[in-house]
């Protein structure tokens, strides 16, 4: 190093070049520049011969100038590539989104339409029978009194230095399912999950982080909203379910409630999509006939789900 | 103050006439773009130390330029062409970091 650092300072003396890199920290100057200096010294150039050259480096600037700009638009240029697939993307997606709302929107709108219609043409009992049914099986909107039970997750707590319970104190899905089954043996006629009706063949499943709940994703808090009678809310407190769920919140921090709530409404269930089963088109008798009779189980509840079914 | 008129008459002219780099050159000009930042700030140091000279400047620029390009063109010939372009722009990095030292130095005295 000190043998450098001699070097360095009798630049003249110099006989072999140093180690690159410390002439390089040392010394960033083009060392043509002092040469320049020095020959210039020995012979100065006079003004008008002078002018060639800075012209030329004027030139040179103005390139330089050029590249800049023509760099920097270029790098702007390659930039919003990137971005602008990504924005355009989630564009589409709340555009789609939008597209979807409105679709269901008019998907309500035209249930309605023919439901009103329906009623119009059939017979009052025959339309009260269709409304009991229709409220037993999720296909319309009930009202009624019943309770809501309330499922969050603990609030994120030192997530990042213990990472490990960050998983358990999370709701999953198979919690919103035990609940919603453990409502259902506690007599409950209608439930629904943050507004999604459930029927027969309503799913509540987890596809990664997210809950579906008929393949449409559900944040929480999530509210499990159920009409029932009376004695629901004292039979659920007394389920598996719900004694799990206690002992679950107290120690993860979740948070677990169930209150009764007056006057719920929930709404209908999605007309379900019928891949196997096609509707028949025979006389009315025989259908309603074997309705009654291939269905006791949903009838049984559609009829004691006719007080709130007929309170709309 | 020629000189930043020139170099803001380059700007224009570059914004103005809005050339497409053909793809061939495109993974060159980010490196042109380093090396003449380099001949800059080594000639406004120059400048500031009285030994501005400017045949040198211009070769040093071009030059600079031109074995920049052909370090990363031999790079991509030979499969290293990233490695190697880092290597250009950490010493050319380098000797921005130093010449923007000096000057610095000249304008500030610290």
């Amino acid at each position: 190093m000190g043998d450098t650092q001699d070097d360095g300072r009798e630049r003249s003396v110099r006989m072999y070049a140093p180690d690159f890199l410390t002439e390089l920290f040392r010394n960033p100057l083009d060392p043509g520049y002092a040469d320049a200096a020095a020959r210039r010294a020995h012979a100065p150039v006079s003004g008008w011969r002078a002018w060639p050259a800075r012209s030329v480096s004027l030139l040179v600037v103005v390139a330089l100038g050029f590249l800049f700009a023509v760099a920097y638009e270029q790098t702007m240029a390659d930039e919003p590539g990137r971005s602008q697939a990504r924005s355009g993307l989630v564009a589409q997606i709340k555009q789609r989104e939008r597209e979807t709302d409105r679709l269901s929107e008019r998907a309500d709108q035209l249930r309605a339409e023919v439901a009103r219609q329906r009623a119009a043409a059939l017979s009052g009992s025959q339309a009260a029978r269709l409304r009991n049914l229709e409220a037993g099986t999720g296909m319309g909107r009930v009202r009624g009194d019943g309770v809501v039970v309330r499922l969050a997750d603990a609030p994120d707590k030192a997530d990042a230095v213990t990472g490990a319970d960050a998983g358990p104190s999370r709701v999953l899905y198979s919690d919103l399912q035990g609940v919603a089954n453990d409502l259902w043996g506690a007599g409950a006629e209608a439930i629904a999950i943050n507004g999604q009706r459930l029927t027969a063949t309503s799913t509540i499943r987890s596809a990664g982080q997210a809950i579906l709940v008929d393949y449409r994703p559900v944040t929480g808090p999530y509210e499990v909203s159920a009409i029932g009678p009376g004695s629901m809310k004292q039979r659920f407190e007394e389920s598996r379910t719900a004694l799990l769920m206690r002992e679950v919140a107290e120690k993860t921090g979740l948070s677990f409630g169930v209150r009764e709530a007056e006057d719920l409404t929930l709404p209908a269930a999605p007309e379900p999509r019928l891949r196997y089963a096609q509707p028949s088109v025979s006389p009315s008798p025989s259908p309603s006939g074997a309705d009654r009779s291939a269905s006791p189980g949903p009838s049984g509840s559609g009829t004691s789900t006719s007080p709130s079914g007929g309170g709309r | 103050m020629i000189a930043v008129l020139a170099l803001l008459a380059g700007v224009v002219l570059g914004v103005w006439l809005d050339p497409t780099v053909p793809a061939a050159l495109q993974p060159y000009l980010p490196i042109a773009v380093v090396a003449a930042l380099d001949a800059v700030f080594g000639g406004v140091r120059a400048k500031l130390d009285r030994i501005f000279d400017d045949k040198q400047f211009v070769v040093s620029f071009i030059s600079n330029v031109l074995v920049a390009a052909l370090i990363v063109y031999l790079g991509d010939q030979l499969g290293v062409g990233g490695q190697l372009s880092t290597g250009v722009v950490v010493v050319l990095g380098v000797r921005i970091f130093g010449n923007v030292a000096a000057i610095r130095r000249h304008l500030f005295r610290a």
